[in-house]
């Protein structure tokens, strides 16, 4: 690990300050993937801002929702009864991430900020757009089981990989930002970016920004979502692909469908084509079918995931059908 | 002694149970010393070649750095004392991605670390052998005699007659040991004595190879193991990092540690190759067996041979005619293989095993009733008489236990909501022996109480071989367990044999065993007195009033044993569900009957046979390592990439022991269980995922990909 000072912020200000000052610092919440990227000598910040002090940490109901302290734990979140009865969804997505003992660790903020676990990206003697622009991709023409089938560009294959953040995005969340100056407010399909052209950029914050919460607004999908993560193990793997879905019904009659993907691309893979195949109809197993069609038909794959996109039409149907069954 | 009154045979606790969990059992990196350095490895980033300069100013300018240590300043050691895998810097050559290039010494751990990246290599190229599906196309002989093809009546060309044939390739990947403790060491030089603080499954072995590695007599050369936080074969045979914790540190002139990362123990400490075996079987329509071939293809390092024996099993498991075992190998530039739990035997009855699986499912037979119609009589490898086998014994009692009538013979037919259940059987084995081992036991009578002390350089792996070793001495002794302290894990004891190739429990137990009647005879003959019956060693010291006393036993295994074909058994029953949409497995039930002789703790047993069955299951769905062939390097580099199996992916696991006396290989009886446990473990949840799905899936690891 390359040596770094250590300081703490006891408020949301001072903590912005002290990374405006240095372009060169990063801030710790739980630090399950910082320190990591750190020891894998990816990420080399000089100086590491604690910002464990800052009261980011309350959940709760609001006018027109819910939010998420940036700071709550991601186990307290799943496990909080506000999310349990609210925003089963999202209580499902986060008890799929990582481990027990990771979550306990991991912050809500943080998890927003994970960085994909490309194996090239963390291998510092390989070529990696996202680690060192303009290196290359190894991943393009390498082992690529795990990566992406939409969105994704020669600079860069790399999947995001939260559970949590696949949830959010069904559940039209927005990140409450806040800088120098002001507050800011991101609508979750602009938070993540894709590859394009500058692979290293994961998301629309700037350096000097904090995350401070996650607001989700009101929803009617507590009775008719689903969370499915389809992975190698049962524990501690990240998604081959998963499905957010949440179904507002009147009668058997779609009003609309919300429907994320994880796994499946450098962001929660928002599928629009499928729900919007779905406003309106009936729900059946065979629309289901073909709004997961109508999904899949922009998915390309390479060389190690043609199998994603079988999978992918086959885990949003079930995630459908069990949104389906409440 | 009565039975009741033993201590052999009962499930005691471990002795130094309370010492791991509360952090007390002291592991390689574990000890203190004054003025210790750390030591950090840096490898090379390409795969063939040769080092043309190496460019270490800027690391060596960095805050507490003490040495930098490659081929340049290295000294000259023997490449040929028995360490494996190389990469001892002795030259500027590079045989495959991740050799160690060099040693960054510093006062902290942390600063070496980041010395060490400021370290800039330059190479010269070459064109690596890595592509193993291409090389495999023309593989050549292996050196090792035991490795020609062994031919029996007509060998393959019996194929030709049979009714019914089954032909196919089955594939295993790249996998790796990975003990919870990575290798680790500690090297402390006295004078012209070494002492080295190292996990070590062998510590005889150990002592001789970082002895003759260094130009060094083996007394010079102190091994100092005595836990082990597991090994599974990667600390059988030493590596590098054990000779060059004691270069750096005579460097220094300090005491050094040095601690392979997680991402360093993928190419630190070989692993298990990876495998195409061509598996085929020819039957009658009755279920005859009438030829038999197993043909593996492997690769091993560019300038060394290990080849995991695949064909083991198949040599001895069924009564055929004709049989053919052969290998052929490819080199690589890859860090050379070695042995891996249940070597040859895991994979090769992954092949073998679901061989016979498919072969029933063509003759429409129970696979339990195939396995049984094909028992031999004999070793059908060498004529000799089994010593015993309990193959048949383990098969039936399992499939009453685990409930195998319940088994839909057609496949995917058992189904619950979208998860389909399928039940999977398959058979393993693995040689009992014991090896030469010595052992002296020291006791004294203290206030009245009579203690013992048992040493014996032999090693525990964390599988509760000094617990053994107190059980065996408390019952030869008459002695209870908590007046027996077990020395093990030191190169300064009595020489014994290593924890490898399940001869460990054998070849201790035997010579504590010998030791405690030498020292009752001794004491007997020190008495003048004729008794009725037999006293105790510990009865003699208190009716002798003798304080001190002692003797050493140097064992070896029957002579009689090798006129015997000595074997431990087992039946392996699985039970999986699948959930048909997403593919994803769970094994739901695991029963793993075995006959391994004298079960001389059956809760440790259990816990080594489970174990076995964790890292079978393990092999069957999510274990791979995968190469980059562009590069050389392995693109999975941790454990987020290289999947163990999780608590959530197993449900029950059962262990079953045959009882059975079979005092042929050793005069206690003990088999062996360590390697046992992971053989057939594979095959029998590929078959069970066959039976409920209906996919034969022949290269593992089953992910859910597999079962789209």
């Amino acid at each position: 690990m390359k040596p770094f000072k250590f300081i703490s912020a006891t408020n949301p200000g001072e903590a912005i300050d002290m990374l405006s000052n240095n372009a060169e610092a990063a801030f710790l919440g739980g630090g399950t993937n910082i320190l990591d990227l750190m020891k894998e000598h990816v990420a080399l910040p000089n100086e590491i801002i604690d910002i464990g002090n800052l009261k980011l940490q309350e959940i709760k109901a609001t006018a027109t929702g819910f939010s998420l302290g940036a700071l709550a734990k991601n186990t307290e979140t799943a496990n909080h009864s506000l999310i349990r009865s609210n925003l089963p969804m999202l209580s499902k997505a986060i008890l799929a991430g990582a481990s027990a003992q990771i979550r306990n660790m991991a912050t809500n903020g943080g998890n927003l900020l994970q960085r994909t676990r490309c194996s090239y990206f963390y291998d510092i003697s390989m070529p990696c757009n996202k680690r060192m622009p303009g290196s290359g991709c190894s991943a393009l023409e390498g082992f690529n089981r795990m990566h992406a089938i939409f969105g994704w560009t020669e600079n860069c294959v790399a999947v995001y990989p939260s559970d949590m953040a696949v949830a959010l995005s069904a559940l039209n969340a927005t990140v409450k930002v806040q800088n120098n100056n002001a507050e800011r407010y991101i609508p979750f399909k602009d938070f993540h970016l894709l590859p394009g052209n500058h692979p290293e950029k994961d998301n629309s914050l700037t350096h000097s920004e904090l995350v401070t919460a996650i607001e989700i607004p009101k929803n009617n999908f507590a009775a008719n979502s689903a969370y499915v993560k389809v992975r190698d193990r049962s524990s501690y793997a990240f998604a081959l692909v998963s499905v957010a879905a949440g179904l507002n019904l009147k009668g058997n009659v779609i009003q609309f469908a919300n429907i994320a993907m994880g796994g499946v691309a450098h962001k929660p893979w928002r599928a629009l084509k499928a729900e919007q195949f779905l406003k309106g109809k009936p729900a059946t197993t065979a629309n289901f079918l073909k709004a997961a069609e109508a999904e899949m038909v922009a998915a390309k794959a390479l060389s190690h995931n043609k199998f994603k996109i079988e999978m992918g039409r086959k885990t949003l149907v079930n995630a459908l059908e069990l949104a389906l069954k409440g | 002694m009565e039975d009741s009154k033993k201590s052999i045979g009962k499930g005691i606790d471990r002795i130094d149970g309370i010492l791991k969990i509360t952090g007390k059992a002291t592991y390689a990196t574990d000890y203190p010393a004054k003025n210790m350095a750390y030591a950090v490895l840096f490898k090379s980033t390409i795969a063939a070649g040769q080092i043309k300069s190496i460019n270490s100013t800027e690391a060596e300018r960095y805050p507490g750095i003490l040495k930098i240590i490659t081929h340049e300043n290295a000294p000259k050691l023997n490449t040929k004392g028995g360490l494996r895998g190389g990469a001892l810097l002795q030259g500027p050559e590079i045989t495959f991605h991740g050799q160690h290039i060099g040693i960054v010494v510093a006062e902290t751990f942390e600063q070496a670390t980041a010395a060490a990246h400021l370290i800039k290599i330059e190479y010269n190229q070459k064109e690596e052998k890595i592509d193993f599906e291409k090389l495999a196309q023309t593989p050549i002989m292996p050196k090792g005699k035991e490795l020609a093809d062994l031919v029996r009546g007509a060998g393959k060309l019996a194929m030709e007659t049979a009714e019914v044939k089954v032909e196919e390739l089955y594939e295993t990947p790249i996998e790796h040991h990975h003990p919870m403790e990575p290798h680790s060491t500690m090297a402390v030089w006295e004078g012209d004595k070494l002492i080295l603080y190292n996990g070590s499954q062998i510590i005889n072995g150990a002592q001789t190879a970082a002895a003759a590695t260094l130009n060094m007599k083996p007394e010079q050369v102190r091994i100092i193991s005595p836990f082990i936080g597991g090994g599974f074969g990667s600390k059988g045979g030493q590596w590098a990092n054990l000779v060059l914790t004691a270069v750096a540190a005579k460097m220094v002139g300090r005491p050094v540690k040095l601690a392979l990362t997680r991402q360093q123990m993928f190419n630190s400490v070989g692993m298990r190759q990876r495998n195409m075996q061509k598996l085929s079987i020819g039957a009658t329509k009755e279920g005859k067996l009438i030829a038999l071939a197993h043909e593996t293809i492997s690769h091993t390092a560019v300038d060394d041979e290990y080849i995991e024996p695949c064909g083991d099993c198949t040599k001895i498991m069924y009564e055929v005619p004709n049989s053919l075992i052969s290998y052929r190998v490819v080199p690589m530039n890859l860090i050379l293989p070695t042995y891996t739990r249940g070597p040859g035997k895991s994979t090769g009855s992954f092949a073998l095993e679901s061989a016979m699986d498919e072969l029933a499912y063509k003759l429409n037979m129970d696979p339990i009733e195939l396995r049984i119609k094909n028992e031999p009589s004999k070793d059908p490898s060498n004529g000799k008489p089994w010593s015993s086998r309990t193959t048949v014994k383990c098969l039936k009692e399992g499939a009453k236990a685990f409930g195998w009538e319940k088994r839909k013979s057609k496949p995917g037919t058992n189904k619950i909501g979208d998860d389909l259940v399928g039940y999977g059987v398959a058979c393993g084995t693995y040689p009992a022996r014991q090896r030469d081992s010595s052992a002296i036991i020291k006791l004294s009578l203290r206030n009245k109480l009579v203690y013992a002390t048992v040493e014996i350089a032999a090693s525990d792996l964390g599988t509760g071989t000094n617990t053994i070793l107190a059980q065996t001495a408390a019952d030869g002794l008459g002695l209870p367990i908590a007046q027996i302290n077990v020395k093990l894990g030191d190169s300064e004891l009595p020489p014994a044999a290593g924890s490898v190739g399940s001869v460990g429990a054998s070849s201790f137990a035997n010579a504590v065993n010998d030791a405690c009647i030498k020292i009752t005879d001794e004491l007997l003959a020190k008495s003048g007195k004729q008794f009725f019956v037999r006293p105790t060693a510990a009865q003699l010291m208190v009716s002798e009033s003798i304080t001190d006393f002692q003797t050493r036993s140097d064992s070896k295994a029957p002579a009689e044993a090798e006129k015997y074909s000595a074997h431990s058994f087992n039946a392996n029953f699985a039970e999986v569900r699948i959930n048909s949409i997403t593919g994803m497995i769970k094994v739901t039930r695991f029963l793993a009957v075995t006959g391994a002789g004298k079960i001389l703790n059956p809760k440790t047993a259990r816990s080594q046979i489970i174990g076995g069955n964790v890292w079978g299951i393990g092999m069957a769905l999510t274990e791979e390592s995968i190469i980059d062939p562009r590069y050389g390097n392995f693109a999975t580099r941790s454990f987020a990439d290289y999947h163990v199996p999780t608590n959530l992916d197993i449900g029950r696991l059962d262990a079953m022991f045959i009882n059975e006396k079979d005092l042929i290989p050793n005069k206690m009886g003990v088999k062996g269980i360590g390697e046992v446990g992971i053989v057939g473990v594979a095959a029998a949840v590929a078959n069970a995922v066959f039976n409920a799905t209906g996919k034969r899936v022949r290269s593992l690891p089953i992910t859910p990909d597999k079962l789209l």
